[in-house]
């Protein structure tokens, strides 16, 4: 395969359930070889852009292409791809070894080389000695594993991914979570990887696009979507980050300053295009945000703010100070670490402060 | 069944509805047990005998109708079910839901003389249309189209069994998980391929349920028969005829009772068979414990 | 679409609309012989009958025309009191069927454990396995004269000389239609209860509403389209099968769909088909009335 061509390009996907438009022209280009994750939250499309992907729905409008061939056309079995579902898609009155030797028993091999190649792809995933069971006596995570099976014996060069952990507990989903990402690197296809769990898609990624409302809002590195997000949507559902929103009333150079709850606050333009007297939305992530006890004057630095205490939440590995803006807005500071010192009393004034170049700018 | 509930209560309830079946098939019972009675009905005395029984094998135009009704029974499951099949997936699939269900279940509020008069009416204007078409174009081979007889007798009981068959495969395939074709589609199989090995054995219980019942509707149809066959008799005609003119005759009692036994042994072997299966899926169905062995 | 994203495909020729290969459209096109086949030979015939039914009549057949003879002959005439006379009846039918039935749809919802539900309400198909003929004539030895029940009733000293109301009356026809379609109440009932999910029992009970308060305003309420589906089935065949008043009714228990098979046997095939058309579109209002009230769709819940 010519690795410059991309493994998945979608162009101006649409797709329309009557009224409503599940995909408003996605457009999407995944490299031949990359760990993908389309992540959002639930009803946001994603699912639809892999099932169309996968040839399970018919795009309204649009085109998809596959290794640099235009499939919009075409069935499922027609396509590059293959596909592990989100639960229960095993053939019940078929063995183990029945699942994963199907697709290449369709395709007229030779049943001994049926038998070996299934045998070898067991083995792979880890369900040497299973193949003679039901799916109804497997746990649910050998369940899915049987289905990467199925789908991976067919060598393919795109696997696409919808949901596949969702039905586990959250211990083995973790374990699921680096198997995943350790056999796509042994096999080096294509993983397209539907979750709406940003911790799985942080693990697994090599890049992530956001999904939210049939649009395609944001995609990058995972590292690049967690520290920098672009869009104001990416900032809140990734990460734990404060949202605030305040009023342009300064731009200078590369420096624009917005007034929340009627205190400065500097952050960096990013060549975002911004005019005083516009509304803005600012972002910060809770770990970068640290409470202080407020000495009754407001800094007037730009990177701080002043609020009122309100409660502490313990989660274990994190604390998270809970305070109040003068408007209401929450804000949320989380620090890593046992502290002995005393929280501060609710309704006790404080004030939340941080790094130069911590806060970004998003506009609409 | 809670645990503060009354037990002679609930046991009432039971007892109720068990007495309701029971006088639902009371007629049918008490046919069967005047039928081996060698003094018929009304008689002081009950003899045991089966000579009624041999009465219905040696009637000739019986069994000439037995055979009708048995090519009309065929027939039609043949091509109920598929059709059955073809609308479910068809209903599973579009979205003008509330318009194909009125179209496939209708015919179970229309009853059966209104039905077949309305068929009657139509079928014998069709055919005289075709007949005039013929006779305009010169030609004879359409005279025979819709003219009442085997196939029209076949489409009204297709209207008539295709709600039963539509909602019992409906209802089977409600427990089929479509993922299972896509990922059958996914694996490289066809649309039909996929149906046929991965969906058709899930549901064959089903089917097969809905094609016994289609023929045992068939078996007892008389109204829509009886209007729409044109010159043979089938079972329940002969029947009809027999009662009608001699009254409840011994011989009829017999017929009554000997096509009975068959649907319900036929049905009660179904119930049976579909009771152990279910019983068998809901054992297997028991969750398994999470962490068998996990790969290094 | 969003500044971050860049797809490198600079500017896209016009998107073709998606067009399917002519097998896909062909396999497609089966999973309409159903409805085809519907409209064709269910929907079109019962739709005519109001074409046919102002026919003018003929000797043997009709011939196109427009003529209310039929109308008038039905409604002018004692055809209209034994149709008036027969929907009574068939009311007091889906009382009793409902009264007798739908406890037993409730009971097998609340009190049987779900995986036997189904099999219990299939003893209820039991009836339906054998020829609705037979069920109807096989009444007769049960309740005429000298029948079963009225030899059990004198055996057992409760009463002197048979009832003779029993048979070849309105009570008579009455007892046939609710033999014959109780159990379809049992079936309506019981996937209506599918719209009362059973922890609203336990909520009854929590709330302390008595078995008639929660009757009355909870399960009724949500039950009703179930409910409401299977009376007008009782009532429409109550109205329509010619067998039941022929084999177990006297003088006068004539309904529709007696009057229509007379009236085919008489050759008078306008008039039967105005009763058909009358039918259909008594049915048509029920189902219209019935949907305003309840929102007949919401039966179909256990289906999808």
């Amino acid at each position: 395969m010519n690795t410059t061509t991309p493994a998945v390009q979608v162009r101006q996907l649409c797709k329309n359930y009557g009224s409503v438009q599940a995909l408003k022209g996605v457009d999407l280009s995944i490299a031949a070889g990359e760990y993908f994750v389309l992540l959002g939250p639930s009803g946001g499309g994603k699912t639809t852009l892999l099932r169309t992907i996968g040839g399970f729905h018919k795009p309204s409008s649009g085109q998809v292409w596959l290794n640099g061939q235009e499939v919009s056309h075409l069935p499922p079995d027609k396509r590059p791809t293959s596909m592990v579902f989100q639960a229960y898609a095993l053939f019940p009155h078929m063995t183990v070894l029945g699942n994963v030797g199907y697709g290449l028993s369709l395709a007229k091999l030779p049943k001994a080389e049926v038998r070996d190649k299934s045998m070898a792809m067991l083995e792979m995933v880890g369900l040497s000695g299973y193949e003679n069971r039901r799916p109804h006596e497997l746990s649910g995570g050998q369940q899915q594993r049987v289905q990467l099976a199925r789908a991976l014996v067919l060598g393919r060069n795109i696997l696409l991914l919808d949901e596949p952990l969702a039905a586990l507990d959250a211990q083995l989903r973790k374990d699921m979570c680096l198997e995943l990402k350790h056999l796509q690197e042994k096999v080096g296809i294509t993983f397209i990887h539907v979750t709406h769990n940003q911790e799985e898609a942080m693990t697994v990624a090599d890049r992530i696009a956001l999904i939210a409302d049939g649009e395609l809002v944001e995609q990058g590195a995972a590292r690049d979507i967690y520290r920098t997000p672009q869009r104001r949507f990416t900032a809140s559902f990734v990460g734990e980050n404060n949202l605030l929103s305040g009023n342009v009333t300064a731009v200078e150079g590369d420096t624009v300053t917005v007034e929340v709850c009627g205190q400065p606050l500097a952050v960096d333009r990013r060549d975002l295009p911004v005019r005083a007297g516009e509304t803005v939305a600012l972002s910060i992530r809770s770990e970068l945000v640290e409470m202080v006890s407020a000495d009754g004057t407001a800094a007037a630095d730009g990177c701080s703010l002043s609020g009122t205490y309100a409660e502490s939440v313990y989660l274990g590995l994190t604390l998270s100070h809970r305070a109040a803006l003068a408007d209401g807005t929450e804000i949320v500071s989380r620090v890593v670490g046992e502290s002995d010192a005393p929280d501060p009393a609710p309704g006790t004034a404080i004030r939340v402060q941080w790094k130069p170049g911590a806060l970004r700018l998003h506009v609409n | 069944m809670d645990d503060y509930a009354n037990i002679w209560l609930h046991r009432a309830k039971w007892a109720y509805l068990l007495l309701i079946v029971a006088t639902l098939m009371s007629p049918v019972f008490y046919v069967m047990y005047i039928s081996f009675n060698e003094n018929g009905f009304g008689a002081a005395q009950y003899v045991f005998t089966t000579r009624w029984y041999g009465l219905i094998f040696s009637d000739g135009q019986l069994m000439d109708a037995l055979r009708w009704t048995l090519g009309l029974a065929v027939t039609t499951t043949v091509l109920t079910i598929p059709m059955g099949l073809l609308a479910a997936k068809f209903y599973k699939a579009t979205r003008a839901k509330v318009a194909v269900v009125f179209l496939l279940l209708a015919p179970l509020f229309v009853a059966p003389d209104i039905l077949s008069a309305a068929l009657l009416v139509f079928f014998k204007n069709v055919n005289l249309s075709f007949q005039g078409l013929g006779d305009l174009a010169g030609v004879s081979f359409m005279d025979a189209w819709f003219r009442l007889g085997f196939t029209t007798t076949v489409i009204g009981l297709i209207i008539y069994t295709i709600p039963y068959a539509f909602v019992v495969i409906l209802i089977t395939m409600g427990r089929y998980n479509k993922e299972q074709t896509e990922a059958a589609r996914a694996c490289g199989a066809t649309g039909w391929r996929a149906f046929w090995d991965i969906e058709f054995p899930q549901i064959r219980a089903g089917v097969f349920s809905a094609s016994a019942f289609t023929m045992i509707l068939c078996f007892n149809e008389y109204t829509r028969t009886s209007l729409l066959k044109g010159g043979f008799d089938t079972f329940t005609t002969v029947l009809v005829s027999q009662m009608l003119n001699e009254g409840m005759s011994e011989q009829s009692y017999a017929m009554s009772s000997f096509v009975s036994f068959v649907a319900i042994a036929l049905i009660g072997g179904i119930i049976v068979f579909t009771l152990l299966r279910s019983e068998a899926a809901a054992r297997r169905a028991q969750p398994v414990a999470e962490p068998n062995t996990v790969p290094a | 679409m969003t500044d971050a994203t860049d797809t490198g495909l600079g500017g896209l020729p016009p998107v073709e609309p998606f067009r399917p290969t002519l097998r896909e459209r062909m396999s497609g096109w089966a999973f309409y012989i159903p409805i085809v086949f519907m409209v064709l030979f269910f929907a079109l015939p019962m739709a005519l009958t109001v074409v046919f039914s102002v026919f003018e009549r003929t000797m043997f057949w009709m011939e196109p025309g427009f003529s209310l003879l039929a109308y008038e002959n039905f409604f002018f005439s004692a055809r209209l009191e034994n149709f008036l006379a027969s929907m009574g009846y068939s009311l007091i039918s889906v009382a009793v069927s409902f009264c007798l039935g739908f406890p037993i749809a409730v009971f097998v919802r609340k009190s049987v454990p779900q995986a036997a539900q189904h099999r219990v309400v299939l003893l209820f198909i039991l009836p339906f396995m054998v020829s609705e003929i037979i069920r109807i004539f096989a009444l007769r030895p049960v309740l005429q004269r000298n029948g079963l029940v009225n030899e059990t009733l004198l055996n057992l000293g409760l009463i002197d000389e048979p009832i003779t109301a029993l048979l070849y009356t309105h009570t008579g026809v009455i007892i046939g239609e609710v033999l014959s379609f109780m159990p379809f109440i049992v079936f309506s009932g019981f996937l209506a209860m599918e719209a009362v999910p059973k922890y609203i029992f336990e909520v009854c009970d929590d709330l302390g509403a008595g078995p008639v308060r929660r009757f009355v305003d909870v399960i009724l309420p949500l039950a009703a389209p179930g409910i409401f589906a299977g009376a007008v089935f009782i009532f429409v065949n109550g109205l329509g099968v010619a067998l039941i008043p022929n084999i177990m009714g006297g003088p006068g228990a004539v309904n529709a769909g007696l009057i229509a098979t007379q009236a085919i046997t008489a050759l008078d095939f306008p008039l039967a088909m105005a009763v058909s058309a009358i039918m259909m579109a008594t049915l048509m209002g029920l189902l219209y009335v019935g949907h305003k009230l309840f929102d007949l769709t919401k039966i179909l819940a256990p289906m999808n």
